[in-house]
């Protein structure tokens, strides 16, 4: 064993540096890697699983982004997904190559985003908060209203992904695509965090009057995250609509948004792993519960009633648990478990 | 360190019961390739939102499924019926539904709009034959959804039928005058064009409309303005809960009408929560309510051991006699599939559920299993059968 008691920097680069050490680098290959095998070996439902894993991390890391990075808060991401979604979906089915619809789709979103994010210039916190959630309330409206553009009540289908004549209509190709995206996604907001744009953010978030007061425009930065962050949520809209096959004004409510947070909080705010984490988690967590109330009733079949209505209870038990117990989320959590078996077995 | 041991001490409990559950499901399996049988999926909402009717729904299905083994299944199959729970979210349903899809399931029994209009284009895909408790009318059209079935009227069907009864019974020399009161949903937004349309070609006068939130605990806002105009006939396009108050507030302020529901709007519940303020309403059903006095209601009784049950309850038991009835044809021709009992389904005609509901037919064109609708008035605070509205099956109403 020859290795370093700890990571030592000699230059700023080095210290900014995505991946520090080799052995996290062949840790991250090991486990890509696998990620990347995986839907050989898996059946279709744990890779569907893995589809709606990939699609939650974009949105996740998305409102981190905005939430945890420069602290505006914002109870609007599922409909700035569903502005991305129905873009997308209207762009394929009129033509445009899939690539290029999705990317009209993050736009529309960022459009739609930065319309919604100009009262952050003058609204902060709880006052943020219920702007944002009015943003909500209008985009679910036009998702109902708008019947040429979003199909109304009938809702609209969708042709499943095709690039360049190769239509991505399994799971497991679906989830090849999925996870180039998510990867990409959060190579570049991990990247956009170590620029000066990042920082700018960052400062935002810490002490709106110092950034300021340091030569950061205000209004120009928090319109950057709003745009930026709801591209990204944009772009997972319209793989939603893709996977799915079908867009109804319904899957976009406020519940979403409040899925999205919830991500957030348990994976750790501002924090990329940690939307990773929580996006993993939020996506699991139904299915496991589900998984053990199925268990629960095949032993004991007349309570299995109650188990359904408890299951909801346990849900929202959970989030309050994480809120008590991790409330720098799974990230921090990750980060002692690392820390520990660093010093392993000198830990104090 | 402590801290650390709670950590891992959770991780592997967690770690084990995934394992416990994955166990679980493979001991299914080999039950499954032990013994011939079919195995039928159910997507219903047993927690959230819709789940005080889903509850009594899923029974209807599982009680169907018993009468259905307990007369020794379908073509010497059968029925092993697995129910899960979808809490009325669009991701858990879709997931449970991946899973069906991965076993090879070939129909499954669905309930809520959402989950069934975003599994519509898989379903088609994988060619899994799916029937649901959402009645609206763009499911019924083949082009879009080809392997969504259901058993009871569209949503639009239902209230013309109730349009078509009222102008029928219409004593007055002047135009009946008909409100609209709906949420702001994509369900209660559906069959407003189809009656608004229907409405007008009866011959009857729209004085007003306005939404009322399916979580409305108040609706004199919206009753006030319409008080006015003296509507005759008021659609309550919501489910149980806004429709209860709707009607309590017009009883408050005193607005006389003749308030009709769909099938989710009103049932055996308005009649607790409204009390005596749904005297008079009428109901637009597609399955008889307990102890009503047709041929298959001494089977109910049974299944049920007399305990009442709601009219939901009937019509999922209905819904899984039409999905045997297509699986015992499919079975009569060949191998059982998705595909094969689409077919065999399309050819359906008059099929009768034991007079719990009306016949039910089916075309390749056209999946209106039925044009005809029960209309039950609120009568001293029971569901009373007043008649059987049965329309045309009109091509321009397909899908509308």
């Amino acid at each position: 064993m020859r290795g370093k008691c700890g990571l030592f920097f000699e230059s700023y680069r080095a210290e900014a540096a995505v991946f520090q050490s080799g052995f996290q680098k062949t840790c991250l290959g090991l486990f890509v890697a696998a990620l990347l095998l995986s839907p050989w070996v898996l059946d279709s439902y744990f890779v569907s699983m893995l589809n709606l894993i990939c699609i939650a991390v974009i949105g996740a890391v998305s409102l981190n982004l905005l939430t945890g990075v420069c602290g505006q808060i914002s109870l609007g991401h599922g409909a700035f997904l569903g502005v991305g979604a129905y873009a997308a979906a209207q762009a394929t089915m009129h033509g445009v190559p899939f690539l290029a619809a999705l990317l009209l789709g993050g736009f529309a979103a960022a459009l739609a985003g930065m319309v919604f994010g100009v009262p952050s210039l003058r609204l902060k916190g709880i006052y943020l908060a219920i702007a944002t959630l009015a943003a909500q309330l209008i985009l679910e409206y036009v998702f109902l209203h708008w019947e040429s553009a979003t199909g109304g009540s009938r809702g609209l289908s969708v042709d499943a992904p095709n690039i360049l004549g190769f239509a991505f209509n399994n799971e497991r190709r679906m989830f090849y695509l999925l996870f180039s995206i998510a990867a990409l996604s959060l190579l570049m907001v991990t990247n956009v965090m170590r620029t000066r744009h990042g920082r700018a953010f960052v400062s935002i978030r810490d002490f709106y009057l110092s950034a300021e007061i340091a030569g950061v425009n205000l209004f120009a930065y928090k319109l950057a995250a709003f745009g930026l962050s709801s591209f990204l949520a944009g772009v997972a809209g319209g793989l939603w609509a893709h996977y799915t096959l079908f867009l109804s004004a319904e899957q976009f409510n406020i519940g979403l948004s409040i899925s999205y947070l919830a991500m957030i909080i348990i994976g750790g705010l501002g924090s990329v792993t940690g939307s990773v984490m929580g996006a993993v988690f939020m996506t699991l967590l139904p299915e496991v519960l589900n998984g053990l109330s199925g268990a629960i009733s095949d032993v004991l079949p007349n309570i299995s009633q109650h188990i359904n209505a408890l299951r909801e209870g346990v849900f929202g038990l959970v989030l309050i648990l994480f809120l008590i117990f991790e409330p720098e989320g799974l990230a921090n959590r990750w980060r002692l478990i690392k820390a520990y078996w660093k010093l392993y077995p000198f830990a104090h | 360190m402590k801290k650390m041991f709670r950590f891992a001490a959770m991780a592997v409990a967690i770690m084990s019961t995934l394992a416990l559950v994955a166990c679980g499901g493979e001991k299914k399996d080999d039950k499954a390739a032990a013994a011939k049988e079919i195995k039928i999926g159910g997507i219903i909402d047993l927690s959230g939102p819709t789940s005080s009717v889903g509850v009594p729904y899923s029974e209807g299905v599982k009680a169907g499924v018993a009468y259905l083994n307990a007369q020794g299944g379908i073509a010497g199959m059968k029925i092993n019926f697995d129910l899960q729970d979808d809490a009325y979210n669009v991701q858990q349903g879709l997931t449970i539904y991946k899973k069906f899809a991965q076993d090879k399931i070939v129909a499954i029994q669905g309930y809520g709009t959402n989950v069934t209009e975003a599994l519509m284009r898989s379903a088609a895909k994988d060619e899994i034959t799916y029937f649901s408790a959402s009645y609206s009318a763009h499911l019924t059209d083949p082009k879009t959804a080809p392997f969504n079935f259901f058993t009871s009227a569209d949503y639009s069907t239902q209230a013309r039928a109730a349009l078509k009864y009222f102008k029928e019974n219409w004593k007055e020399s002047r135009k009946p005058k008909l409100a609209l009161l709906f949420p702001d949903h994509p369900y209660g937004i559906s069959p407003i064009q189809a009656i608004k349309d229907f409405a007008a070609e009866q011959g009857f006068e729209l004085v007003g409309e306005a939404n009322v939130d399916l979580k409305a605990i108040d609706a004199t806002t919206q009753l006030l303005p319409l008080k006015e105009k003296k509507p005759d006939f008021i659609w309550c396009g919501g489910t149980t809960p806004s429709t209860a108050v709707i009607l309590k507030d017009a009883k408050k302020i005193g607005l006389k009408a003749t308030f009709f529901t769909n099938i989710w709007g009103s049932d055996e519940n308005l009649i607790k929560m409204a009390g005596d303020a749904c005297e008079g309403a009428y109901s637009l059903q597609a399955a008889a309510v307990y102890g009503q006095d047709v041929p298959g209601m001494k089977t109910i009784l049974e299944l049920t051991k007399n305990q009442p049950q709601m009219t939901h309850y009937v019509r999922g038991f209905v819904s899984m006699l039409v999905m045997g009835e297509g699986i015992r044809l499919a079975a009569a021709k060949g191998p059982v599939t998705g595909a094969s009992i689409k077919a065999a389904l399309e050819t359906m005609k008059d099929f009768d559920p034991m007079g719990l509901a009306p016949k039910v037919s089916f075309l390749p064109t056209d999946h209106r299993p039925s044009m005809a609708v029960f209309l039950y008035k609120i009568v001293d605070g029971k569901l009373t059968f007043v008649t059987q509205e049965t329309l045309d099956r009109k091509a321009e109403w397909l899908g509308k």
